[in-house]
């Protein structure tokens, strides 16, 4: 008989907290079980962002072979980019092949599930979805039984915003909106694999990082914002600790996370910055725009231009390339030269004080065993993530302390947690060293399959 | 030639296919369950019954699939600014 499994997906949870006990005492009970169970330190895939993160661990398949490379891709020749969704993943997921082998899979919130797809089971899909009113379960008449039971679904919240205390009482009515739901399904319908992601740790971290850790340059204690994020923690703590006893007694319970998280330096505007190096020539006089101006396809003189960048958790960076892009200016024979000098002079980017960075530029194609989709030329890592490339424009300089799109405190990091605790003893325990994401899926299907046979 | 012989036998195929049926094997103890269960109502035979709930949850989720996929421009900006706002972009 196949093994039951209950995976509790908590999106950006660094090691930091669940391993070595940054979590201001709040995860009692999961800290017991992870005790108990085998720890990994999870390493995240490139770009360390939830979108793809998470498809890659579920797939097995790295964001090349996926052809995703984050929420935002740009199709050759054009300017503007298009958004995916769930019918971009074109790798099975284990719980398509759960669902092939005839056992009931549950998924809840896992990005990007959006627009739903049929399993053999039921599903709740995440964050991404556009809004209630938009069909979000398979089968579709699990939404009605699922609002008349536990109330109308929270997808997301805006957490950059300067109310912090209206952030923190829409965080944690999501969490409980989350936690009653999943509670519900998990404990009166049937299933063998149960697949939930939460993505309000996330939105605590970046909310709140810096009321929480003290290692944040800007930390500060506070009365009501240092308390967020152990209450979030809390919140889940206590909702397993009475979930655990209502799951079937042998269930493997397994805790994992896409990515980790750690304290923003600063964003760097990197348009601005190749504005100041003749890579980026615009027809407009950037001390004229408004901080914050997005770079818009008329502002831009394609002729001059020889590559441009979008900001984010990292920056995508594209050349100009002739036969390519509408205006494409750079020859193609040019092309590796002005790539290995673009990539040159990103990665000696220094800091404000002139102090050295940690950059690193990559071509998709040294990543990746296979490079689909629509990639950029390259992917920009700056500071070893601690800063965030910002791609807006009109900012009297390129080292901003702030986010460029609102206030956030975090960004993301390379290690992530994954935990598996199974109540029969199956599993070495204690610390067993570092998991690459695309390899949890087999290490999954081997707990749950493997055990077929006997 | 080959697009005449190939259109014609499409032509064929879909006649022969209207007004047919085809058989789908469900377990015994199902068909069993089904039969108990529509005793004494309007439907005559298990396959009625089947054909009339697989019709229903069918165009249930046919329309839900069109509903997600018809995304207005006003809904891909809202996203958009969500994603922006949530710092992804």
């Amino acid at each position: 008989m196949p093994r039951r499994l209950f995976f509790l997906g908590l999106d950006s949870l660094p090691p930091r907290v669940l391993y070595e006990g940054l979590d201001g005492g709040a995860f009692q009970y999961l800290r017991g079980l992870v005790g108990e169970g085998a720890r990994w330190v999870m390493r995240t895939c490139h770009p360390p962002i939830t979108v793809p993160a998470w498809m890659v661990m579920f797939t097995g398949k790295t964001p090349g072979e996926l052809g995703v490379y984050g929420f935002r891709h740009r199709r050759p020749g054009e300017f503007g980019y298009y958004i995916v969704n769930s019918g971009y993943i074109k790798a099975p997921t284990i719980w398509d092949e759960a669902s092939g082998r005839g056992l009931r899979v549950g998924v809840y919130g896992v990005p990007p599930t959006y627009p739903p797809r049929p399993l053999h089971g039921f599903m709740v899909t995440d964050f991404t979805t556009p809004g209630p009113e938009k069909p979000y379960t398979f089968p579709p008449w699990l939404r009605r039984e699922l609002e008349a039971s536990t109330g109308p679904t929270i997808f997301d919240i805006v957490y950059r915003s300067e109310d912090k205390d209206r952030v923190a009482r829409d965080l944690l009515r999501m969490l409980d909106n989350h936690l009653r739901q999943v509670e519900y399904l998990a404990t009166r319908k049937k299933w063998d694999a149960f697949f939930y992601v939460e993505i309000s740790v996330d939105r605590a971290h970046h909310a709140f990082w810096r009321y929480f850790d003290p290692k944040h340059p800007r930390y500060e204690e506070h009365p009501r914002y240092s308390r967020v994020i152990p209450e979030v923690y809390r919140r889940i703590d206590e909702w397993l600790e009475r979930l655990h006893p209502r799951l079937p007694k042998d269930t493997i319970l397994v805790v994992a996370s896409d990515h980790g998280i750690k304290a923003m330096k600063g964003a760097f505007t990197v348009n601005q910055w190749l504005a100041e190096q003749g890579y980026l020539k615009l027809r407009v006089d950037p001390s004229s725009l408004k901080p914050g101006t997005d770079l818009g396809e008329d502002m831009v003189d394609w002729q001059g231009t020889i590559a441009w960048a979008w900001g984010g958790y990292y920056s995508r960076v594209f050349v100009n390339l002739k036969g390519r892009e509408k205006h494409g200016v750079v020859e193609p024979r040019y092309y590796e030269e002005t790539l290995e000098q673009l990539r040159r002079d990103l990665e000696s980017i220094r800091g404000p004080r002139g102090e050295e960075w940690a950059n690193k530029a990559y071509r998709p194609s040294e990543l990746y065993p296979e490079v689909n989709g629509d990639p950029p030329d390259l992917m920009l890592y700056l500071d070893d993530l601690n800063w965030r490339p910002a791609g807006t424009l009109g900012w009297p300089t390129n080292y901003l302390e702030e986010n460029d799109r609102g206030p956030d405190d975090a960004v993301h990091d390379w290690h992530g947690v994954y935990a598996v605790y199974d109540p029969e003893g199956t599993l070495e325990r204690g610390d067993r060293g570092v998991m690459p994401i695309e390899s949890i899926k087999a290490h999954l299907e081997q707990l749950i399959f493997s055990k077929e046979e006997g | 030639m080959r697009g005449w012989s190939w259109g014609w036998r499409l032509l064929a195929q879909r006649s022969r296919r209207r007004g047919r049926y085809t058989t789908v094997s469900i377990p015994v103890s199902l068909y069993e369950r089904i039969s108990r269960l529509i005793e004494g109502t309007g439907f005559t035979s298990v396959s009625q019954f089947v054909t009339y709930v697989l019709r229903e949850v069918v165009s249930e989720m046919e329309e839900e699939k069109l509903r997600s996929e018809a995304v207005s421009e006003e809904e891909k900006a809202a996203i958009i600014e969500r994603l922006r706002r949530l710092g992804y972009l």
